[in-house]
């Protein structure tokens, strides 16, 4: 039996561990990460599902643990996300400027992840949230930006404060910090403070419009295999919170009644359909592949808030897949942007091309994984807006309705970018000496690529686990059978659509095969107008591949960005008018305060 | 379930013929608007079949695979597809959704091989067919919300079924403003005039199809025809009252072809940017209204 309370000692102490390791051998190290990770993910995996884990605590004095649906599948995803990424630790360890914290940051992060999602008390869970803010925040200058983590901090740690604030509010009203009870308790005016401040923390952490800004710093800086790391699994725990907020508090506020939603639900909605269009736009104009994949988490991250402000069964149910099919997806994703990153050195689409000659198997996962990002059938991506455009069309709610279709085409167009500009098109000269990635980084690149399809084809069983945190959330479970799903106005059959679809491939496989074989020719060998080109890079058609589209809301662009820019000028003034006032060199002036102070305190005496 | 594949199968070779023959007839329709005898009503399929058996050449694997997937997927998307209200491969499985995803992954199939030519007219080529899809899909699905949110299904028979019964008017009708962005969406679906600019021909050397010939051209031929099928069909379901028999069937796909046809010779070519602009302007516009005037009030003639 495994113990949730063991699971963090045992994280905390492998921490220390590999930290102590690494002061010898960097690779050992990292090797004895992933087997930490490994046992971790085959305890949770093992006992978890069942709510099997032991609850007791024995050691650590004060904790409480209990074990919900809701927490274990958000551990689960996590968990296996990290899993996943430790084995690329290996052969990123040595570009790192602190080598030997990695590995040490990296499960204390994860011991932050399983108390946060197994604790039952709001101060435990604030506890938990700082350790995972505090160890990340660390990790991402790794990548060699300080701008990145101060970025990630500034808006993580506004979220957690105004959450922190709001845990005060609820112990204030309901006298527990007991997290059941204390979102039973909560009721009125309080209850609707209470879901605004846990909103913060939640968008703040999911990155959704408009505290987006920090979403493509922190993901486009990061080290090269913790970016999977944080859009596949930490901007996960905004969701989090976000479901405590927008299902458990669910305040009274005035019912809209054509669309039968509560306006506080509905104002998070329309916030989300914002999310999922300036996700899309920014992320179609985006140069960098990992930051224009950091603006799709903003988008998907918009999907999985309008999903959970339904307060409706199947969308529940669509917005609880979204986040493990988005984690699938995005962590494929980046991992193959990751593993091109190893072997070139750069993310900057317009610096790479025809990627695909030299890496066939990192193009298939991201191949993969963004037919599922985009929503396509056979992938995961599919059933889960296929649920949330069950639930927006039964709902009626037309304007939400025009971004999520929005960001649905539109994630066609910013996908498909590097696939054309980085993994296709011409084979650029200076990577001909490229390889494909090692086979350590190879295994779990084809286990998330089979993830992906295996969501794709056989929801049922994942469903049937969601249903189980519906009705602990107190909805009807959704109806599904062996290989149904039923929504309000159909029935999805997944698995006969990815036979249909292999049907239709194998007849064009066979029409192909049955004519004559084509000559092979080389890239360069193409029409250009009875021109002749020698050199690859004019023949790569990448740089603002949507240019003409982009031209329409250029201007629009950067104002969210301008702001803050504005913001942190003032706070940076505000800064030295304090600095300026306070910490004078000029002993006058501090003399001046010392006795400005004594006269305020004395004056307290008298009075 | 072997059965139902046959004839899924079965559909889809319908869709081929019928929509191949039809676009031979109105070549020759288009020639005689323009003073002309046109070609033979088979020249499409000499074409394609002669495309099918001439050498070819092959710009490496990727080449090969985004046709076999895109050919694949707009396949699997056509053996869903109902020809009448009640003649279908796979009951209660007709899901709109379906056909929008499904015929993308054809889509992307042929973007991929087409990028994974090389040739930068190519990428062009895509990445203006993605922009218009980006335009026209939109206030479409709009409308299509609209029409499920009233006839309570998203199968496309069952929205068949819904217009057949009795006291129900054609969506066309029914809904006056969502009909014309339906025309207009299915004009930017077929890539007609105005909205052809992905191809453009003498414009950007013949837009995605530019490296291709012989048997990867021929099959893109096969792909174009069956996706410009299953188009209009769903356009004859959602918006006509579907059919009850496949004759009916036939005449209202002919007509709504030969209609989006020759409105598309008289006109000319927007500019990419401006197919964006004017979807997310008018038919955007009268989309949301018809959605907010039928759901909301509950005015639908």
């Amino acid at each position: 039996m495994a113990s949730i309370e063991y699971l963090i000692l045992f994280l905390v102490g492998a921490a220390l561990l590999a930290y102590l390791l690494s002061k010898f051998n960097k690779t050992a190290a990292s090797i004895f990460t992933i087997f930490a990770t490994m046992f971790v993910f085959a305890s949770l995996a093992g006992y978890g599902f069942g709510m099997n884990l032991v609850e007791t605590v024995n050691v650590l004095p004060g904790f409480t643990f209990a074990q919900t649906y809701l927490g274990f599948y958000f551990v689960i995803i996590i968990v296996f996300v990290y899993l996943m990424v430790s084995f690329f630790h290996p052969y990123y360890i040595d570009t790192y400027k602190y080598k030997d914290s990695y590995n040490f940051l990296f499960l204390l992060s994860l011991a932050g992840i399983i108390g946060a999602f197994y604790t039952n008390n709001f101060l435990q869970l604030f506890f938990f949230f700082e350790l995972i803010i505090w160890t990340t925040m660390f990790l991402i200058p790794l990548g060699k930006s300080r701008e990145a983590a101060v970025t990630y901090f500034g808006f993580s740690v506004a979220g957690s404060m105004s959450m922190l604030l709001g845990i005060f509010m609820i112990f204030q009203q309901s006298g527990t910090f007991d997290i059941s009870a204390g979102l039973a308790g909560i009721s009125g005016t309080n209850a609707i403070f209470v879901f605004a401040l846990f909103l913060i923390a939640s968008f703040s952490k999911l990155g959704a419009f408009p505290l987006h800004i920090w979403l493509p710093i922190a993901h486009g800086n990061a080290p090269h295999p913790f970016s999977p790391v944080l859009s596949g699994a930490l901007v996960k725990l905004g969701a989090f919170i976000g479901v405590l907020a927008l299902v458990r508090i669910a305040p009274a506020t005035g019912l809209f009644t054509t669309i039968n939603l509560p306006i506080g639900q509905y104002i998070v909605a329309v916030l989300g359909a914002m999310s999922i269009v300036f996700g899309t736009l920014m992320a179609i104009k985006e140069d960098d592949a990992k930051k224009l994949l950091a603006y799709s988490s903003m988008s998907h991250g918009g999907y999985i808030l309008v999903a959970f402000s339904l307060l409706d069964s199947i969308a529940l149910a669509g917005g609880f897949y979204h986040i493990l099919a988005h984690a699938l997806a995005s962590a494929g994703a980046f991992m193959a942007i990751a593993a091109v990153a190893r072997a070139t050195g750069t993310t900057k689409m317009k610096e790479l091309g025809g990627m695909i000659h030299k890496m066939p198997i990192t193009y298939l996962a991201y191949l993969v994984a963004i037919i599922s990002m985009a929503g396509i059938p056979p992938m995961g991506g599919f059933i889960s807006k296929w649920l949330i455009f069950q639930a927006v069309i039964d709902k009626g709610l037309i304007f939400i309705a025009v971004a999520v279709f929005f960001g649905s085409i539109g994630s066609f167009l910013y996908v498909f970018r590097p696939l054309a500009a980085l993994f296709l098109g011409q084979e650029l000269t200076e990577y001909k000496k490229v390889k494909e990635a090692p086979i350590l980084m190879l295994i779990p690149t084809f286990i998330i690529m089979g993830l992906n399809v295996y969501t794709g084809v056989f929801p049922a069983g994942i469903l049937k686990f969601i249903n189980n945190i519906i009705s602990e959330l107190g909805f009807v479970p959704i109806t599904i059978t062996t290989f149904e799903i039923t929504g309000y106005n159909g029935i999805l059959n997944p698995a006969v659509i990815s036979l249909v679809f292999g049907v239709g491939i194998l007849v064009a496989f066979i029409i192909f095969i049955l004519l004559k074989k084509s000559k092979k020719v080389t890239l360069m060998d193409t029409y250009t107008a009875a021109n002749f080109v020698h050199d690859e890079h004019l023949l790569h058609y990448t740089t603002d591949f949507y240019a003409p589209l982009e031209r329409l809301y250029e201007k629009q662009s950067n104002w969210m960005t301008k702001f803050y820019k504005a913001l942190a000028q003032k706070v940076k003034d505000i800064g030295k008018l304090g600095k300026y006032l306070f910490m004078s060199r000029s002993i006058g002036t501090t003399v001046l305060w010392i006795i400005g102070i004594i006269i305020l305190l004395l004056w307290g005496e008298v009075l | 379930m072997i059965l139902n594949l046959l004839v899924g199968l079965g559909v889809a070779l319908f869709g081929f013929v019928l929509q191949t023959g039809l676009a031979g007839f109105n070549r020759k329709i288009i020639g005689r608007l323009q003073k002309r005898h046109g070609p033979k009503w088979y020249q499409e399929y000499l074409d394609i079949f002669k495309l099918l058996s001439k050498k070819s050449i092959s710009h490496g694997w990727i080449f090969d695979f985004g046709v076999i997937m895109a050919l694949g997927g707009i396949i699997g998307t056509a053996m869903f597809m109902p020809l009448t209200s009640t003649f279908l491969a796979f009951e209660n499985y007709d899901n709109f959704f379906i056909f929008v995803y499904l015929l993308a992954v054809g889509m992307l199939g042929m973007a991929m091989s087409a990028s994974g030519s090389g040739n930068p007219w190519a990428s062009i080529g895509v990445m203006r067919a993605l922009t218009t899809m980006l335009a026209y899909e939109v206030p479409f699905m709009i409308v299509v919300l609209t029409i499920i949110k009233i006839s309570g299904t998203s199968s496309v028979a069952g929205i068949q079924l819904f217009q057949q019964a009795a006291g129900n008017n054609w969506f066309i009708i029914a809904l006056p403003l969502g009909g014309i962005v339906a025309v207009l969406a299915l004009m930017g679906m077929l890539g007609k005039k105005p909205f052809e600019t992905y191809i453009a021909p003498a414009e950007i050397a013949s837009g995605p199809m530019v490296e291709y010939g012989g048997k990867q051209l021929g099959m893109l031929f096969i792909l174009h025809e069956i996706s410009v099928f299953i188009e209009v069909s769903l356009f004859v379901h959602l918006f006509l009252g579907g059919a009850t028999n496949i004759f009916i069937f036939i005449v209202k796909y002919a007509a709504v072809y030969t209609f989006v046809n020759l409105i598309s010779n008289v006109n000319g070519r927007f500019k990419i940017d401006q197919v964006v602009k004017f979807f997310y302007k008018w038919p955007l516009l009268m989309a949301v209204t018809q959605a907010v005037v039928a759901i909301y009030f509950g005015w639908v003639i």
